[in-house]
């Protein structure tokens, strides 16, 4: 099979018809493709949620577990076998609720995979409740008041914690996303992909009209410097009449991997299994 | 079997370890066997802890109440201890930490008075050596040579320079002098027959050199007493035997990503105690529905909640074998002593990827922080077995990873090996590996997944005997209870009493070959370290059966010989 086609879209899935997460999927293949690389290279992890799906429908290794544990189950993933390009996926409920601890130390361990958020700010599967994304006022069937917590900013909490790649996409903008993941992928340490996702069954106010409406690319705008974080944490909370999207922060800091580069000169995965090698450290304990 | 029984009590950071060590290795380098167990309270600094160590002329595999030798660094240990003494024996305090009562109470023969740290002080070296005029007042009661002693603080503080090592050998001799003198009427034990080389290890370094030696490649724990030794040996010798151990932010992240290696390929594992290994819950039954292979260690402490964190029980039995939502295989190992700690470790890693499913491995407190001397471990017993694992070659474009089987255990392929995909999901799946709704498939997964369970257990570890082969009495017991019951056992048979131990290395599935010892006609107890007989509920539930009698211990401390003995209902046997 041609290079740029290995990796193909299953036409099946149990998404609704026009659901965001088919923009998404499209572009992630489309991204794989172009980097050439193989679906056995490939590992999807993910959660659970619509957006946990999205692996089966897409070629590629996969790992589909619990809801909120993707991060870990990751980067121990990744950990063992480095030759893998490990591509974590989920949703805001999923990986800013459920997971959300988690979210916090894999930007601090600074494991080398890629995260894409379908952040389409509500719990699709389980019938439109609020998620962390949601808007203040958005009346949901746990909500029937409307939101009142104050929504969570994935780009601002993972700049605050220094992660070296901080990106948001737009499902419905597919060469733009699919850009901005092969960037991510090519990044060497976490990189983050917020996507945001228009949710036709259950969000009736940040649809497709309502993002056409007010994302712009960052790279248009002048002077941007994706290297200055306060800058780009600024500019993480611009939400309103306009939404910025795009690569918001980058920045090359030593990976996990790094940390274990002595262990690591062969993938865990490679290594010889030698029970002999426990000798050196039993003579430790041994007295006479 | 000539014993000694000596404690060390103090405030904790006092140097009880210290000091315990450094007894430790020159008792068992002078020839003893020995088995010492710790008692500490959960803070750092104050308190009252002791250590406590048993010699032996052979081997020994328990501890015993009555004391020989008490050595007090703080006040609380003499008007705590003080009654454990047996007649003769000798107590060695501070005078300088003792108030006017404590000092009242050591106004006897026998009791030997000895400034630690002002000998220490007096000899021109720091206060920490203490610890060494501690070791060296001991050691006059066990020999009349402290050549040994000196050679332990030799190796021991070898990496500090020389002068450590000389001013810790010269206040020990100090220590040991003062006592020699004072004790010159009193007979030292015969120095124990027998220099053969023995290692001195607790649970605690057992369970992660067996893991080391079965090859695991990951580990991710957070630290929680008192499985956190396992976790820092693996962090301080994973350098050495190649293997990551990954500190992560609560046991969920844990154990997920030991799951996240052992699907790449590694073996991977966790330890935790209670309340953590309780959060592993929801990964458990995740390993079990995808079929991943994963090893946890549960050390068990005293429970429920926060419990007595420092203390021991095995009252997380329930727990290993029922937790978790919905069924799916698995095993619980619970070994009994440091040596069967070692190869069990090799056995679970074996099972968790022969079978492809979630092993639990039960230490607890007692087991994990007590020091044994052993034989050398025969690393040639080791049998690495990793299941049924395709090669690069065989993987071709079209594998399934839950492809159906006779007995239910399908190839695996790690991912990136070959051209076919690996494809694994917690949600029901078809062989493929992709998500399923319908009733056939599902039905056919469950029963799949179930067959390896029927696997387990006919392969499951038989229960290991002592004592009578006939018995009167059979006291069974599982875990750390291992040498309390066969200490029991040996005492109740010099007395004309035919009992037997049965030690139950592997309690989930239980062995079949258990139904048949059920029936011998003897007089049985359960004996067991918790409150409501989780090891007596799990054997009747299996062979609808109930015992003659239930010996449990629930107050945190460790069960031994005495406790069970004092607990057997008279006449129990004809010959007693």
């Amino acid at each position: 099979m041609a290079a740029d086609q290995r990796f193909e879209v299953r036409q099946e899935t149990a998404w609704c018809p026009g659901c965001g997460n088919f923009g998404i999927v499209r572009a992630v293949a489309k991204a794989l493709n172009g980097l050439g690389l193989d679906p056995s290279q490939v590992l999807f992890v993910s959660g659970i949620g619509q957006a946990g799906k999205l692996p089966h429908y897409v070629s590629g290794n996969v790992l589909n577990t619990l809801h909120g544990r993707t991060l870990p189950t990751a980067t121990g993933a990744k950990l063992a076998n480095g030759d893998l390009t490990v591509i974590a996926v989920g949703g805001d409920g999923d990986g800013y609720a459920e997971g959300g601890n988690h979210f916090l130390h894999a930007i601090r361990k600074n494991v080398n995979i890629t995260y894409i958020v379908h952040d389409n700010q509500v719990f699709g599967l389980t019938k439109g409740q609020a998620s962390p994304r949601s808007d203040p006022g958005m009346v949901t069937g746990t909500t029937p008041l409307g939101v009142y917590n104050e929504p969570f900013n994935p780009l601002a909490t993972a700049m605050t914690l220094n992660a070296g790649f901080v990106a948001r996409g737009y499902a419905g903008d597919q060469e733009h996303l699919a850009r901005i993941i092969q960037a991510a992928i090519q990044h060497e340490g976490f990189a983050l992909v917020d996507v945001l996702q228009p949710c036709v069954t259950f969000n009736r106010i940040n649809t497709y009209q309502w993002y056409r409406d007010r994302v712009y690319d960052l790279d248009q705008e002048e002077a941007y410097d994706r290297t200055d974080r306060q800058a780009a944490w600024k500019k993480s909370w611009e939400w309103g009449e306009r939404i910025p999207i795009g690569i918001f922060y980058q920045v090359k800091r030593p990976t996990l991997a790094d940390h274990y580069s002595d262990i690591l000169d062969v993938p865990l995965v490679r290594q010889e299994l030698d029970p002999g090698a426990v000798e050196e450290i039993l003579s430790e304990f041994r007295i006479g | 079997m000539q014993t000694l029984n000596i404690k060390i009590g103090g405030q904790a950071g006092q140097g009880l370890v210290s000091i315990g060590t450094i007894l430790i290795r020159a008792a068992t380098q002078e020839g003893w066997h020995l088995f010492a167990h710790q008692d500490y309270e959960s803070r750092i600094r104050g308190g009252h802890n002791f250590i406590q160590i048993r010699l032996a002329d052979r081997p020994v595999a328990s501890w015993e109440n009555d004391l020989d030798v008490l050595v007090a660094l703080d006040e609380a240990t003499i008007t705590r201890e003080l009654g454990e003494v047996k007649p003769g024996g000798v107590v060695i305090y501070d005078p300088d930490v003792l108030g006017q009562d404590a000092k009242t109470l050591v106004e006897k023969p026998n009791c030997i008075g000895l400034p630690f740290a002002r000998i220490a002080e007096e000899l021109g070296q720091p206060k920490i050596m203490a610890n060494s005029v501690a070791a060296g007042a001991v050691w006059a009661l066990l020999s009349e040579e402290i050549a040994v002693l000196h050679e332990t603080l030799a190796l021991m503080f070898a990496e500090k320079g020389e002068a450590i090592v000389q001013g810790n050998q010269s206040v020990a001799s100090a220590g040991f002098a003062r006592v020699r003198e004072l004790t010159r009427e009193r007979a030292v034990p015969a120095k124990p027959q027998g220099s053969e080389p023995r290692l001195v290890l607790r649970g605690n370094d057992a369970l992660p050199l067996g893991a080391l030696a079965a090859g695991v490649k990951f580990m991710s724990a957070y630290p929680m007493t008192p499985s956190t030794g396992v976790t820092e040996f693996i962090s301080e010798h994973g350098r050495i035997a190649r293997v990551i151990m990954e500190q992560a932010e609560d046991e969920i992240a844990a154990i997920n990503m030991a799951i996240g290696a052992s699907f790449a390929g590694v073996r991977a594992m966790t330890a935790t105690s209670g309340g953590g290994f309780a959060l592993m819950t929801e990964a458990l039954s995740f390993a079990g529905s995808a079929e991943i292979p994963i090893v946890v260690i549960d050390a068990m402490r005293p429970g429920p909640s926060t419990g007595l964190p420092t203390r021991t029980e095995q009252g997380d039995l329930r727990c290993a074998v029922a937790m978790s939502f919905g069924d799916f295989p698995r095993a619980v190992l619970a070994p009994g002593d440091v040596e069967e700690a070692f190869y069990l470790m090799v056995h679970a890693f074996n099972l968790a990827e022969e079978y492809q499913m979630p092993v639990v491995v039960l230490s607890d407190q007692h087991l994990a922080d007590s020091y044994v001397t052993v034989p050398p471990f025969d690393l040639s017993r080791i049998e690495i077995k990793r299941g049924r694992v395709v090669s690069c070659a065989e993987a071709g474009p079209d594998y399934l990873r839950y492809r159906c089987t006779d007995d239910g255990i399908s190839p695996r392929l790690y991912p990136g090996f070959g051209d076919g995909l690996v494809v694994t999901a917690g949600d029901e799946h078809g062989e493929d590996g992709h998500l399923i709704e319908d009733a056939e498939t599902r039905r056919r997964m469950m029963e799949k997944r179930m067959a390896k369970q029927r696997l387990v257990e006919e392969n499951a570890l038989d229960p290991v005997l002592c004592g009578a082969d006939e018995p009167e009495l059979m006291l069974i017991g599982f875990g750390s209870t291992k040498g309390a019951v066969a200490e029991a056992v040996e005492i109740l048979n010099s007395q004309g009493c035919r009992a037997q131990g049965v030690h139950l290395p592997q309690v989930f599935p239980l062995p079949k070959s258990l139904a048949a010892l059920l029936q011998k006609p003897a007089r049985k107890f359960i004996v067991e370290a918790n409150y409501s007989g989780q090891l007596e509920d799990l054997i009747a539930s299996r062979f609808a059966w109930k015992p003659d009698g239930s010996i449990r211990r629930y107050d945190g401390r460790p069960m031994n010989a005495k406790f069970i003995l004092d607990r057997l209902p008279g006449g129990v046997c004809h010959g007693s």
